[in-house]
């Protein structure tokens, strides 16, 4: 845990942050509002005394109730990981801005949080699909999305609620309008 | 009773102008700007396939190549024809299961998948992990990278026209799996790594087999190599090509050798330590050139350094278990790892999430080819077509880590 990266960051970020910087073993979190990431990644990336330079990871997560999107980062100046969530990003309209301004690398990376959650990154100019068929219309890493078969359920399964099998359930026409680059 | 009219085939709506008409298959829809950009043909300009199955391409993908005559214009890969959802399986089974899931991604180094993933478990359990069976994950887990790149040296020089090389490295890339079987079981994707430890402690064959080995790896390694980086052909076909530099290698997130390659002293051992590196002593090869030929030379340094550091695992060897004891069915606290570990190719790290039950609530696999493969599109536009090969090849991307 590197104390000192918490209490710069609270110095440099104070009125992005969203709750407090959280520490465990060697990661770092702070928590932001979608519409706040570029300004952060930009002070993160450029300032002197952090310059968080390489982005290790994105991943888009869905809690079930809003999406986030995780970055973690790497920085020569301490030894922990960095992670940012933009928190709170709303199911029924999930855009926030891409960072491919910053990191070209994230490109792809954001096409498949899109092929995966449907999570539209403004800003990238390649948003499409980039594993599943350009006609698939669903988005199979959302938790309404069920696997179809139960012979990966392990023995304590049942306890989580959203994770009921069925057949996937299909986006149908206004979802896949909403969550279309061009629309 | 009127009968439904069939619409004529001269009706103007329904004919294809002949601009837009493909042989093979019809031209999709352009959308994003990208895509607008990539299919608005100039004059002389041609759109070809590259793959799915096409020997160069280390695995299924089809790369769009926009060709004028020999020269390479623009490039699309297109991905997923190897996608198997690894993520969202992962999500629906438990803590142990998930090792088998993630074994055949990077199938080629699959120890390293499962050690991210058991990395980033024990860190959601506050686990720790017996010393000995840190050593043996170090010491098996080398000889995988050693066994990969051997793969990678004979398959570049393969891709280059040069037969010999790939034969003498998969004597010794083969000799390395036999002796991985004699340890884990099986002789491709291993399943070795356990939640807390490993799997089985080291044997007698794969000890003899390992001692035999390191007697002679560095000689042959030496001897292999000389027929390459001699090879006056071989290494005016790879220098100066698919040149990156190191702000791009950056920006484009690249990691592992190819990052290396350009100046960049970036290695997860050093820079974020794990397991027990910390204690071995080995260098950082870097180099300054950030093309083919740098990213191949590179490689060869790597497999001389992991040879020291299995020397070093062989003397450092504790006594003691190899595996903490855990029930059969974990439940960590709710919460969120991320771990990371240098895999041959470059970082190799999973993010987990745990909400309280057996199964991870979200597990996220970042594959170092993947972003690696994204690289082509900016390396590749001015070379020759044969040359896409050169590049490609260096960058050592494999398919079955890309598409998940």
């Amino acid at each position: 845990m590197d104390r000192a990266l918490k209490a710069l960051l609270e110095r440099k970020l104070g009125p992005s942050l969203e709750g407090p910087v959280r520490q465990r073993q060697d990661q770092t979190e702070i928590r932001i509002r979608p519409g706040d990431l570029p300004q952060v990644m930009r002070t993160l990336h450029d300032e002197h005394d952090l310059r968080f330079e390489y982005l290790a990871d994105l991943a888009g997560v869905d809690t079930g109730t809003t999406f986030q999107v995780v970055y973690h980062l790497w920085s020569e100046v301490t030894p922990d990981w960095l992670r940012v969530i933009a928190d709170g990003i709303p199911r029924d309209e999930p855009r926030l801005p891409s960072l491919t301004f910053l990191w070209k690398g994230a490109e792809w990376m954001e096409r498949e949080a899109y092929d995966m959650f449907g999570l539209v990154f403004e800003g990238n100019r390649d948003l499409r699909r980039i594993y599943l068929p350009d006609d698939f219309v669903s988005f199979p890493l959302r938790k309404d999305f069920h696997l179809a078969d139960d012979v990966a359920r392990s023995p304590g399964g049942g306890v989580r609620p959203m994770e009921r099998t069925g057949a996937p359930k299909d986006a149908d026409e206004t979802t896949l309008r909403r969550t279309s680059p061009g629309a | 009773m009127t009968t439904p009219t069939r619409p004529s085939l001269d009706d103007p709506a329904l004919t294809i102008p002949v601009d837009h008409a493909g042989i093979f298959e019809p031209i999709p829809l352009a959308r994003t700007e990208r895509q607008q950009e990539f299919y608005a043909l100039k004059d002389g300009e041609l759109l070809i396939n590259m793959g799915p199955q096409h020997p160069s391409t280390h695995g299924v993908l089809r790369v769009v190549l926009k060709i004028n005559g020999e020269k390479v214009v623009d490039l699309d890969p297109v991905l997923g024809y190897l996608h198997r959802g690894v993520e969202k399986l992962c999500e629906n089974a438990d803590y142990h299961q998930v090792i088998s899931h993630v074994d055949p991604l990077e199938y080629i180094a699959s120890l390293f998948n499962e050690w991210g993933a058991v990395l980033s478990f024990e860190k959601l359990l506050d686990l720790e992990v017996p010393r000995r069976a840190e050593y043996i994950r170090v010491l098996s887990a080398e000889l995988n990278r050693v066994a990969s790149h051997m793969l990678y040296l004979g398959f570049f020089a393969l891709d280059l026209g040069g037969i010999t090389p790939i034969l003498w490295s998969f004597a010794e890339r083969d000799e390395i799996m036999e002796m991985l079987a004699a340890l884990t079981g099986q002789k491709l994707l291993f399943n070795y790594f356990r939640i807390g430890g490993v799997n089985g402690d080291l044997n007698h064959e794969f000890m003899s087999r390992l001692g035999d080995w390191m007697g002679r790896a560095g000689a042959q390694l030496e001897a292999g190599m000389g027929l390459l980086n001699e090879n006056e052909i071989f290494v005016r076909r790879a220098r100066g090509m698919g040149v990156i530099d190191r702000e791009t290698a950056l920006r484009m997130c690249v990691t592992g050798p190819n990052l290396r390659a350009s100046g960049v002293p970036f290695d997860l051992r050093r820079a974020h330590p794990y397991s027990v590196y910390p204690e071995l002593d080995f260098d950082v090869p870097t180099r300054s050139e950030g093309d083919s030929l740098a990213r191949f030379l590179l490689r060869v340094d790597e497999v001389r350094q992991s040879l020291r550091i299995i020397d070093q695992c062989l003397h450092q060897m504790p006594d003691g278990p190899v595996s903490a004891r855990l029930p059969r069915l974990l439940r960590p606290r709710p919460g969120r790892a991320f771990s990371s570990v240098e895999a041959p190719r470059g970082q190799c790290s999973t993010y987990v999430i745990s909400d309280g039950t057996d199964q991870p609530f979200r597990m996220r696999i970042h594959d170092p080819s993947f972003l690696h493969l994204q690289l082509m599109g900016l390396l590749m536009p001015g070379n020759l077509l044969p040359d896409t090969m050169a590049i490609m090849a260096s960058l050592d991307p494999v398919m079955g880590g890309v598409d998940k």
